[in-house]
């Protein structure tokens, strides 16, 4: 713990200089030169913003130049998505994509869309958890699922996000697999995940569809449980927590995902460098950690993965808004 | 920009007409009974009683008086516009000046309207945006555009 | 035992100094018009990575109570709140400057806000299990009342015709309702301008209306007579008066700080809002209000620090943030291991009775660095206008373009501007318009995610139990006026003529 510490003290004398600690980078390589900015399209201290800036953290360790995160905000997300798009392709200015560019054009609110990106590389997924009141009579997922078969259309209320947000249509998903239309369960906007956990911990919802990281406070608090995680496989920061598939025999899983991306028509030679780093970044006992203690899911894919994934995620998530009539007719 | 409470009574009419109107005119959302139009129109509503009762005068008797105004030429009052005009300027020339060069110019206008001498406005305009990119870009780590002339940080 | 050990963390030199400097650079930070206190700790956050957990989550408390009190600073001094916690009460302390009272106006922020943060840590450290069950037991129904009060507050505190303060609230809801950031997702007034679908923050609104609209007014007004040039008196010899003359506006300030602040999504600047209109409902001396009159200081400046403490109360119990503020830190907690919840009481008490010590040290340091920021601030009033309000001009547009890198908010800023400029010059209050924009969602949010969950029914809003108190308090002080007006046209013909000049 002695290195910790020392870092630890060296750090609070540069907290006002905000000096970053970079190793110098060993080759020379004829990318990066100088310093990068990293495009973030929301706002500062919330959790995209968290993973990126420390993958720009670890990047700058590993390429010798500074990665500077840059949070361009506005328009919910639309403003900061198409800035990565329309930058210079000379990879001195790259971004960090969130679902939210599979979802955004399927609303008619940009033209921008997945292929208007050079895909680097998938650096994060957090799977939705499905989470009752502690208090609440269900004892699995498959008798919430048998309570909301039987319920009247619209009699259920469910939660996590705004209306159209990505825990919306993970509801609409998992309604849709067990053939029931989107509406049949009430979705209640709320402003994220913590408010709609708190109605929920008070009693004004029967189930919350955010991912369980987000959950987790009130979890440990005892106030509410997670039946069940929307995903392939279990989380290994929660591993009692059942898939669907386990729990229910329903094969349905979808997410919220982050990934590092570039402007179409990015250099051969930055596509080079950045791959391979980003996979060191994520293999790096440092992203691993810090991703654990939030909680956040990890799942990482090389930048051919990344725009495979993204293809997919575009094709079920522009079914599931349609199913919700989120969708603009067009 | 002293106007009549007729006339600002009638622009919070004419702005509530067209809150209401235009509220009322978003679509429904499937699954929510009160739909995105109820807030601006319920807020239209207000405006447009609100801006009758100002353009009516009732509650005048609470406001202050306020002191009378030296006259001056038609002209003057555009002076007010100067920071609006300046800021636009930001907008528009910051990317491409980048920022010292924009405030400097900024700041040698903003001060000589204001009545300062050259004397003053001139180490002003060279120090101030130096001091303010030293203090954003290091150490708040905005990034201010370089433009034409870098700091040597 | 583990008092003394949490001593030990607390004492360790980069915990010292990282106290020390974030303190400086929260005290720096909030005195700049657009960069508010939430800024302040985001900014924090990288630099968070290299420190050990306790340094870490220092920082952010540190920094945190400084910005929210040095954004009285240039509010009292220019007329620019630095904080939209300050906008409340930015007149009152102007008038006490232009009286040549700012020692008084900035030591009762000073002092005032270094009780309010130690009676709202007190609050966290004696109280936080009941508090946190309270703050549970608010559902949306509770949030539209609170919220709905909260907008009420606009008509107390204005000076102005009510009407016309009614009038500018509105106008902020109205602009509120841009964006798509609204229950039902669909984009309302965006013009198809994309920068316009995440809607109009507060920040550049604030700016705009106060600071850009106070340059536009030098260009047009001769300078002030200057303020006699004399030796800065003692910042807090008044104080210790103050305190004991306004003891109960004090106290007030405190408890509701404390209750707004434990409460998720409702912070610092409703804390003053809520006060600074209390102190002049029930002030004895009301007609001063707004002509430089400290009491309503002493009331909001406790409360607006009190709530910043309480505030982390469901932050450190569930996880839940109180306010923007908490919610960045709460990131830092799980980043550095601290997990929110109630274990973190019983198995890490150590590091929660070292987050206590911390909250009071910073409150503690926060006069005598106060008092040092004040004095250096203060040179401003010596400066000429010409010299200060092109500055202040170039600082409006990088701080709101800090937030988001967006040029759209240097535009916006502009333009808030000229709408502040023209309202004020007609007598329509800003900081009502501010309050609108800033409570416009909660109030629409909790209105219809309210009417989705009961289906429809209105009747769940008066029957629980604490909705309908706050229904109560809220229709009683919609229909007191009116009471008060039939009142007196029934009791008007018998009294004596003369008895109207009251």
């Amino acid at each position: 713990m002695t290195e910790t510490s020392r870092r630890a003290l060296l750090g609070t004398g540069a907290a006002l200089l905000a000096a970053p600690l970079a190793a110098p980078a060993l080759a020379q390589p004829r990318w990066p030169t100088r310093p990068v900015q990293m495009l973030c399209p929301w706002a500062a201290g919330g959790g995209t913003d968290a993973v990126l800036r420390i993958i720009a953290a670890l990047l700058e360790k590993e390429l010798g130049q500074p990665f500077n995160v840059v949070n361009r905000t506005g328009g919910s997300g639309v403003v900061g998505h198409a800035a990565i798009a329309s930058a210079q392709p000379d990879g001195y200015t790259l971004g960090m994509l969130t679902s939210e560019i599979c979802m955004l054009h399927w609303q008619g609110l940009t033209e921008v869309t997945y292929r208007n990106y050079t895909p680097l590389g998938l650096m994060n997924l957090d799977p939705p958890g499905i989470q009752v009141n502690v208090s609440a009579p269900y004892a699995d997922v498959k008798a919430l699922a048998e309570a909301v078969k039987k319920s009247r259309p619209g009699q259920m209320k469910a939660s996590g996000t705004g209306q159209g947000g990505i825990w919306h249509l993970a509801l609409a998903g998992w309604l849709g697999a067990m053939g029931l239309p989107a509406s049949h369960v009430r979705w209640v906007p709320s402003n994220g995940a913590a408010p709609a956990m708190q109605d929920l911990a008070a009693g004004g919802l029967d189930f919350t569809t955010c991912s369980v990281p987000e959950a987790r406070a009130m979890l440990d608090a005892g106030r509410a449980k997670s039946l069940a995680v929307m995903s392939p496989e279990r989380l290994s920061a929660f591993p009692n927590i059942p898939t669907l598939k386990e729990a229910m025999g329903i094969d349905y899983s979808t997410g919220a995902w982050r990934g590092i991306a570039g402007p179409p028509n990015l250099p051969a030679e930055v596509r080079n460098v950045m791959g391979p780093a980003l996979g060191k970044v994520f293999n790096s006992q440092e992203y691993k950690d810090f991703l654990n203690a939030r909680g956040f899911g990890l799942l990482y894919a090389d930048a051919a993965g990344f725009g495979r994934h993204m293809e997919e995620a575009d094709k079920s998530l522009g079914e599931a808004m349609k199913a919700a009539g989120l969708a603009k007719a067009a | 920009m002293q106007l009549s409470d007729r006339v600002t009574g009638g622009v919070l009419v004419l702005l509530g007409a067209a809150a209401a109107w235009g509220g009322s005119r978003l679509p429904a959302v499937p699954g929510q009974e009160v739909g995105p139009a109820a807030f601006p129109m319920l807020i239209g509503c207000g405006l447009i009683l609100c801006g009758v009762l100002i353009a009516v005068g009732i509650g005048r008797s609470f406001e202050a008086e306020e002191a009378p105004e030296t006259p001056h030429p038609w002209w003057y009052g555009l002076r007010a516009l100067v920071p609006f005009a300046l800021l636009l300027f930001y907008v528009l020339a910051s990317e491409t000046l980048g920022f010292v060069l924009t405030a400097a110019a900024m700041i040698l206008v903003g001060a000589l309207v204001l009545g300062a001498r050259l004397r003053l406005a001139l180490p002003l305009a060279v120090l101030m945006p130096l001091l303010i990119h030293l203090a954003f870009y290091k150490l708040l780590r905005v990034p201010l555009p370089d433009g034409l002339l870098s700091p040597p940080w | 035992m583990e008092l003394l050990e949490a001593f030990r963390l607390v004492a360790a030199p980069d915990v010292l100094i990282a106290i020390l400097a974030s303190a400086i650079y929260g005290l720096v930070v909030g005195s700049l018009p657009g960069l508010s206190a939430t800024m302040a700790t985001a900014l924090l956050v990288p630099v968070t990575f290299w420190l050990s957990p306790i340094a870490a989550v220092a920082t952010i408390i540190t920094a945190s109570a400084m910005a929210i009190f040095s954004g009285d600073i240039p509010g009292c001094l220019l007329r620019i709140p630095g904080t939209p916690a300050s906008a409340a009460y930015t007149d009152e302390a102007y008038a006490l400057t232009r009286k040549g009272q700012a020692e008084l106006a900035l030591g009762a922020g000073l002092w005032f806000s270094a009780i309010g943060g130690i009676v709202g840590t007190l609050s966290l450290v004696l109280m936080a299990p009941v508090l946190a069950e309270m703050a549970l037991s608010f559902s949306t129904f509770e949030y539209f009342w609170l919220a709905f009060l909260g907008l009420m507050c606009a008509t107390l505190v204005a000076r102005s015709s009510p009407i016309k303060a009614i009038a500018s609230m509105l106008l902020g809801l109205l602009i509120a309702c841009i964006g798509m950031e609204n229950p039902a997702g669909t984009p309302r007034f965006t013009f198809g301008v994309p920068d316009l679908l995440g809607g109009i923050e507060p920040i550049p609104a604030l700016v705009g209306v106060f600071a850009v609209s106070e340059v536009m007014r030098a260009m047009v007004t001769p300078e002030p007579p200057k303020l006699p040039d004399r030796k800065f008196g003692s910042i807090l010899a008044n104080q210790w008066a103050l305190t004991k003359k306004y003891q109960w506006p004090m106290w007030r300030g405190n408890i509701i700080g404390i209750i707004i602040g434990v409460l998720p999504g409702a912070g610092a600047d409703m804390a003053a809002w809520v006060s600074y209109a209390m102190s002049k409902k029930f002030s004895r001396e009301k007609e001063k209000f707004g002509t430089g009159h400290p009491e309503g200081l002493v009331e909001a400046g406790a409360s607006n620090n009190a709530s910043l403490a309480s505030g982390w109360v469901p932050s450190l119990l569930f996880g839940i943030p109180g306010d923007t503020i908490t919610a960045i830190a709460i990131g830092v907690l799980y980043m550095k291991g601290l997990n929110p919840g109630p274990t973190l009481f019983t198995e890490n008490a150590r590091s929660m009775y070292a987050l206590y010590i911390i909250f009071i040290l910073a409150n503690i340091i926060m006069i005598p660095l106060g008092i040092l920021m004040i004095r250096m601030a203060s040179q401003v009033l010596r400066a000429p206008r010409a010299a200060i309000m092109p500055v202040i001009l170039v600082m409006c547009a990088v701080g709101s373009f800090a937030t988001g890198s967006n040029l759209f908010s240097v535009l916006l800023v502009g333009l808030f501007g000229c709408l502040g400029f023209v309202m004020e010059r007609n007598g329509y209050p800003v900081a009502a318009l501010v309050l609108g924009i800033v409570m416009g969602s909660m109030v629409e949010q909790n209105f219809i995610t309210s009417l989705i969950k009961s289906d429809g029914d209105v009747l769940p809003f008066i029957e629980r139990p604490v909705s309908g108190v706050l229904a109560a308090m809220t229709f009683g002080a919609l229909l007191w006026p009116l009471g008060v007006w039939i009142w007196n046209r029934v009791q008007g013909p018998r009294l004596p003529a003369g008895s109207a000049a009251e």
